[in-house]
């Protein structure tokens, strides 16, 4: 059984919030992320950092939902980019193509980092 | 001892004339109801009482009565052949139930009430009588154990002691029938409860199967149309191409899901054919909407222009601006054919977003050589505006093949439990021995599929084409074959 998806958020900075993700990102996890993340963007910075680091399986609806979250951010000025991701996420990622827009980090350290620049 | 006891020894007319209180009658005869008594059939116990009464004091009639409303009605007699009730005069058994202990009449003659009784007055003559009432443990008097006599007699205190107990015997007699008729009628009434429990119980399995039915029925109902929508999705069979032999298979993971998957194989002008095979995000008739469009709009621009990365862009600008795709991708890869004089094809591929296809042909060492088409940058297809597609081209020659697939088959596990993965399928791929031919490589898949333990969890699509080795080339001219095993597998079995 899958457990629930879990979203921790903070915001080390004014402009840029991350979400710490607990759990599987499928077809139950898939529209907690997408609706909780959208709820982020609207009322906070729109750059968003997805960590990934506590996510053990994303399918294809959990890649669904990261394009939808990507064009939220988008529409709202801001920003998506992912931390810590599964393997098989990165794959999907690359074969689709998806990877040329969705910046992938190692950390999300990383990930602030590059959005900062510092 | 033969003196006559006091309890036989009333004043004239003593309880003999009184009327009975109606509240006491009342409720007397409230308790000859519950006893259930009247009118029932002779019963040994009760008619051994009155034999026994007549032999202890050796009287020609001993009897035990009930008093009705409005009647003495005869539980059991001995000596009094014939008689099953009379009126409730007063005097004998009509006046004993009016008082609490016995009354004994030793002469009725001289018992001014008693004298004018149709017992004593009529043709029986009845000059003694006694009689103890049966008096039920709340004090209700329900009729009485007599004994009488043709001629005066006394009687002593320890004959009315011992017709007390006769009394006494017959109302644990009566106590005891009704404690069985109550557990008779609880007996019944339980069983009514479990017959109507049981009824209840009927009623509802049947109103479960009824919905079970009815389930299954509304089942095979959306089965049967998801079955049918699936083939409307597909090519109904491939067509013919010259000079190439196809081959496609489907299958679906679930008879409940319309899947996401599609092929098609078409004609794009005189000479050259092209081909594609795609997987839509999700399932379900949301994702069957897109399914649909897609094939549609790959099918409609390849007339315009058959460029395969062109038809790819084509299809990302559709998916993004229809209202009712939503937030629905696909993957595709989408090929286009053109004909050589001596049999060959070009092949060029574009890919958005798809797993690679495979090129295959026979090597050197018996085995095969896997090459991946593998267009580097083509993105999922109705995600992103600015999405851009890659296209390779390469060349099919006589006895090799071109493989495409759908994640379903690499997502599938393998009796290890991993996914078998690219490398297991190119793996696959590159140990087969048989013929490269486009029916062996899906014969050869299905066999695979069949043979994992937990079957495929997702949709699986396969496409081949292969053109003849020149040996199987006839003469005359090219090999045009098609195998199309497009059924939808699941469908029907479940």
């Amino acid at each position: 059984m899958t457990h629930t998806l879990q979203l921790a958020l903070r915001r080390p900075h004014s402009h840029l919030t991350i979400a710490t993700l607990t759990g599987d990102i499928d077809m139950h996890g898939a529209p907690v992320l997408r609706a909780q993340a959208l709820e982020a963007i609207q009322q906070g910075p729109p750059h968003v950092v997805l960590d990934l680091t506590r996510v053990g399986f994303c399918d294809s609806s959990g890649l669904s939902a990261l394009i939808g979250i990507w064009h939220a951010a988008r529409a709202a000025g801001g920003s998506l980019s992912l931390a810590g991701a599964p393997d098989r996420l990165i794959r999907m990622l690359a074969l689709t193509g998806v990877d040329s827009l969705l910046t992938v980090h190692a950390t999300a350290d990383d990930a602030v980092t590059a959005m900062t620049g510092s | 001892m033969t003196s006559q006891a006091s309890a036989a020894d009333p004043p004239p007319g003593r309880g003999a004339g009184r009327v009975p209180d109606p509240d006491v009658e009342a409720g007397r005869l409230s308790a000859v109801r519950r006893y259930d008594i009247l009118d029932t059939p002779p019963d040994g116990a009760f008619d051994r009482i009155a034999a026994l009464a007549g032999r202890l004091f050796d009287v020609p009639v001993a009897t035990v009565t009930i008093v009705d409303s409005d009647r003495i009605w005869f539980k059991a007699t001995h000596g009094l052949e014939g008689v099953k009730e009379i009126g409730r005069d007063p005097g004998l058994c009509g006046s004993a139930i009016l008082r609490d202990d016995a009354l004994v009449i030793p002469d009725t003659l001289h018992d001014p009430v008693a004298a004018d009784n149709p017992l004593v007055a009529g043709e029986m003559g009845v000059r003694f009588y006694a009689a103890a009432p049966i008096t039920t443990p709340e004090g209700h008097r329900l009729g009485t154990v007599n004994i009488l006599d043709t001629k005066p007699r006394s009687i002593t205190e320890d004959d009315i002691a011992t017709l007390s107990d006769l009394a006494a015997i017959v109302m644990d007699e009566m106590e005891l029938r009704l404690s069985a008729l109550n557990a008779l009628r609880e007996e019944q009434e339980r069983r009514t409860a479990e017959s109507l429990h049981a009824e209840r119980e009927r009623a509802r399995a049947e109103a479960e199967r009824a919905a079970r039915e009815q389930a299954e029925k509304d089942k095979a109902a959306i089965a049967a149309f998801a079955s049918t929508l699936q083939r409307t999705l597909l090519p109904p069979a491939l067509p013919v191409v010259p000079g190439l032999e196809l081959a496609c298979h489907y299958r679906t993971a679930s008879v409940h899901d319309v899947g996401g998957d599609f092929y098609d194989v078409f004609p794009v002008d005189a000479d050259r054919w092209a081909f594609f095979l795609g997987d839509v995000c999700g399932k379900g008739p949301e994702a069957a909407t897109v399914t649909a469009l897609a094939r549609h709009t790959l099918r409609a621009a390849a007339q315009i222009d058959p460029d395969p990365v062109t038809v790819l862009s084509t299809l990302n600008t559709v998916l993004l601006t229809d209202v009712a795709a939503g937030s629905r991708f696909c993957t595709a890869l989408f090929g286009l054919l053109t004909p050589h004089e001596g049999g060959d094809f070009t092949v060029t591929v574009a890919s958005g977003g798809h797993p690679s296809a495979y090129h295959v042909r026979p090597d050197e060492g018996g085995s095969v050589w896997v090459k991946a088409v593998r267009p580097k940058g083509g993105m999922l297809i109705g995600a992103f505006p600015e999405a851009h597609f890659a296209e390779s081209t390469f060349r099919l020659a006589h006895g090799e093949g071109l493989f495409l697939y759908t994640d379903g088959l690499t997502e599938a596990r393998t009796a290890q439990g991993a996914m078998l993965g690219e490398d297991g399928l190119t793996g696959f791929l590159h140990q087969r021995t048989g013929s490269l031919t486009a029916t062996a490589l899906v014969d050869d898949t299905v066999t695979l599929l069949d043979a994992l333990p937990e079957g495929v969890g997702d949709d699986v699509a396969l496409l081949t084409l292969s053109v003849p080795d020149f040996e199987s080339v006839p003469e005359a001219g090219v090999a045009a074959t098609a195998h199309t095993t497009a059924t939808p597998e699941h469908f029907g079995q479940e």
